[in-house]
């Protein structure tokens, strides 16, 4: 998948980017969603995810 | 379609109108509305599955990206309200639904959404810098060795100090940018863990501009320009699809 296709980005979409809004914004739809991940707060996954790596990095270098 | 062993979920990505027409995904609708969705697999999607993925780094970027792509696309042509990375359901009827159930919200953000695109503005600092154009600017004419200690004491209070004029300062940036958008958020900064730069992120904010304005654009560049001696610097990205200007649980229309 190539985001940097898309015609309307400027650049490259960051995952900085991409927590500010993917992940920790738009409608949460609750209710009768079968499948209600939605109620995860994924940003603190992602934050999880993220912080995790960078230490990984920083280790590695 | 035939049945298969392989179970499928439908993947929400957002709401448009009706007669929207978008290459690539499927639209489910329901009267005036329609949702934006991808049939998954839920080997990959299900709820243990997902939980899993959550934590692959590649995985969660790749369909976070995804994601963005789609409502990318969408919002070149048409007025769309994004939901949230991980919306599924099990069944269409599920969607519609939604539709259904949610419909005055999502035509009340299609309308406040509509000819207008979301534009991201990250502030940055120098803290170091900053604090020293702090300490270097005497409130007062004073004589070389009292401007000395006064310095001296300066310094123990600067962080302080820093923190407080940080704050006013990531306020009066964000009231000056709003005065020149329809609408307005700051979301949290993010960890320099998480930024991965020396600089401290001052200000996180997204407004919602009309589709070609450039007054925000310009005030950014004006800001940038009367703020640089300070150690602050100005990111701003976009269009964006408007996801920090549709979620209707916190009193936002």
């Amino acid at each position: 998948m190539s985001v940097v296709e898309a015609p309307h980005l400027q650049e490259q979409v960051t995952l900085l980017e991409l927590v500010d809004r993917v992940l920790n914004r738009g409608v949460v739809v609750t209710g009768d969603i079968t499948l209600a991940v939605a109620d995860v707060d994924l940003v603190y996954v992602g934050l999880r995810v993220l912080l995790s790596s960078v230490a990984t990095l920083d280790e590695a270098g | 379609m035939s049945e298969t062993a392989t179970a499928t979920g439908w993947y929400v990505f957002g709401i448009v109108e009706a007669g929207a027409r978008v290459d690539g995904v499927e639209l489910v609708r329901n009267g005036d509305l329609a949702a934006i969705v991808s049939q998954v697999d839920l080997a990959e999607f299900g709820h243990e599955a997902l939980r899993e993925r959550l934590n692959d780094r590649a995985w969660l970027e790749d369909t976070a990206l995804r994601h963005a792509d789609v409502l990318q696309r969408v919002a070149a042509e048409h007025a769309v309200v994004p939901l949230r990375f991980g919306t599924i359901y099990d069944e269409r009827s599920d969607v519609t639904g939604l539709l259904e159930t949610r419909g005055d919200d999502f035509r009340a953000a299609l309308e406040h959404v509509r000819d207008r695109v979301e534009l991201g503005v990250k502030v940055w600092i120098d803290r170091a810098r900053f604090e020293h154009s702090l300490a270097d600017a005497p409130e007062h004419e004073e004589s070389a060795g009292r401007a000395y200690m006064l310095r001296k004491q300066n310094e123990q209070r600067a962080a302080a100090e820093a923190a407080e004029r940080l704050a006013q300062l990531a306020q009066g940036l964000h009231a000056q940018l709003s005065a020149l958008a329809v609408d307005a958020v700051a979301n949290r900064p993010q960890p320099r863990e998480l930024t991965g730069r020396d600089e401290t992120m001052l200000l996180n904010a997204a407004y919602l501009v009309p589709r070609g304005d450039t007054r925000l654009e310009a005030g950014v560049a004006g800001l940038q320009a009367a703020y640089a001696e300070l150690g602050v610097s100005f990111e701003i990205t976009g269009p964006w699809p408007p996801h920090n200007f549709v979620d209707t649980r916190d009193g936002r229309p």
